[in-house]
């Protein structure tokens, strides 16, 4: 990126400040994603200097400063959207949890999906724990209908478990498939968060549709 | 008496603040949601960068648009493929971003024409 030239040395201070307050408001996007709003960034004050070049450079500059806003704040909301956009792209669960991270604030699905996304931790616990205890991990049914999906103590009350627990031990139907049926209910469960954060907000403009 | 007169005024001091805030906020309201009408309205004429477009909203609509709600906008319309854009070098060597209007931009911008078409018809009525 290009740096704009200033003849004022403290309008140059200033703006070199900004600058540098961008690239850290910036910093956990991908290299292109933040040269671009970096570029943008720039391009703005550039443009502002240009069309009031008749004023004071420092005020000039001041002014269009204080438009953009500061950038931890101005940045905020394209930085999140822009790492949805990574993390829908890339499948990286480094950029899927920033992206989660960035915008939990930004309503109830994206809770929903962090909770989901936290629930991904508990099947790779659940396959160690399968190796290293065969008979007290898998899917038990009860007689009565009720199931266990997780690890079952001794005693026979859950330990990590989805689905209803019942302290009474129920019969492990699933053996030795219950390692490839928990990767692939891991694998649907994360294809389902990026799906979902993709159409996230398509999701939530047809909410407001039908408002 | 005179403490009556001076509770009533109170009250109705009260609720013009009241009034006043109630449409400033309305006003607010308003804008915000017809920005990306005004985005694809300007873009369906030319092609912008972020600058020009501020420019020409303040210019055809008489509203000052903040860049910390245009820009974040613009990157939410070009994320549902409504806006592209284009970089292109300039003598100054900054380049300049162009925002220009997609085929299902267009599409939205048609549906946002005659849906508030539909709605002024109404309170016209």
């Amino acid at each position: 990126m290009k740096a704009i030239p200033f003849d004022n040395h403290s309008a140059q201070r200033v703006y070199n400040d900004y600058i540098q307050r961008c690239r850290k408001a910036t910093a956990i996007l991908s290299a292109k994603d933040r040269e671009e709003v970096l570029l943008e960034i720039n391009s703005h004050i550039y443009e502002y200097l240009c069309a009031n070049s008749t004023a004071d450079q420092m005020e000039a500059l001041l002014n269009v400063l204080e438009r953009l806003g500061a950038p931890e704040e101005t940045l905020r909301e394209m930085v999140a959207t822009k790492k949805i956009g990574e993390a829908t792209r890339t499948f990286n669960p480094k950029h899927l949890i920033q992206a989660l991270a960035l915008n939990l604030t930004n309503g109830v699905l994206y809770i929903i999906l962090s909770v989901l996304f936290l629930l991904e931790i508990v099947f790779p616990v659940l396959i160690m724990l399968k190796l290293i205890y065969p008979d007290r991990v898998g899917l038990f049914i009860h007689s009565n209908g009720t199931f266990l999906y997780g690890y079952i103590s001794k005693a026979g009350s859950g330990g990590i478990s989805i689905g209803f627990s019942n302290p009474a031990r129920g019969t492990e139907i699933l053996g030795s498939w219950f390692i490839p049926v928990s990767l692939l209910i891991a694998v649907l469960i994360y294809i389902g968060i990026i799906f979902f954060l993709k159409f996230a907000k398509k999701i939530k403009m047809k909410q407001n549709e039908s408002i | 008496m005179h403490q009556i007169i001076h509770c009533y005024t109170k009250y109705i001091l009260y609720l013009c603040i009241m009034k006043a805030e109630f449409m400033e906020n309305w006003h607010t309201q308003l804008r915000k949601g017809l920005l990306p009408f005004f985005v694809f309205i300007i873009l369906e004429k030319k092609k912008c960068y972020g600058y020009e477009l501020i420019q020409d909203i303040k210019v055809e609509f008489d509203i000052d648009v903040g860049e910390g709600t245009l820009y974040p906008l613009l990157v939410r319309l070009a994320k549902e493929g409504l806006l592209t854009h284009q970089w292109e070098e300039q003598p100054s060597g900054i380049p300049r971003k162009y925002y220009s209007i997609s085929l299902e931009g267009k599409s939205a911008l048609a549906t946002m024409k005659s849906y508030a078409g539909l709605i002024f018809k109404k309170i016209n009525e």
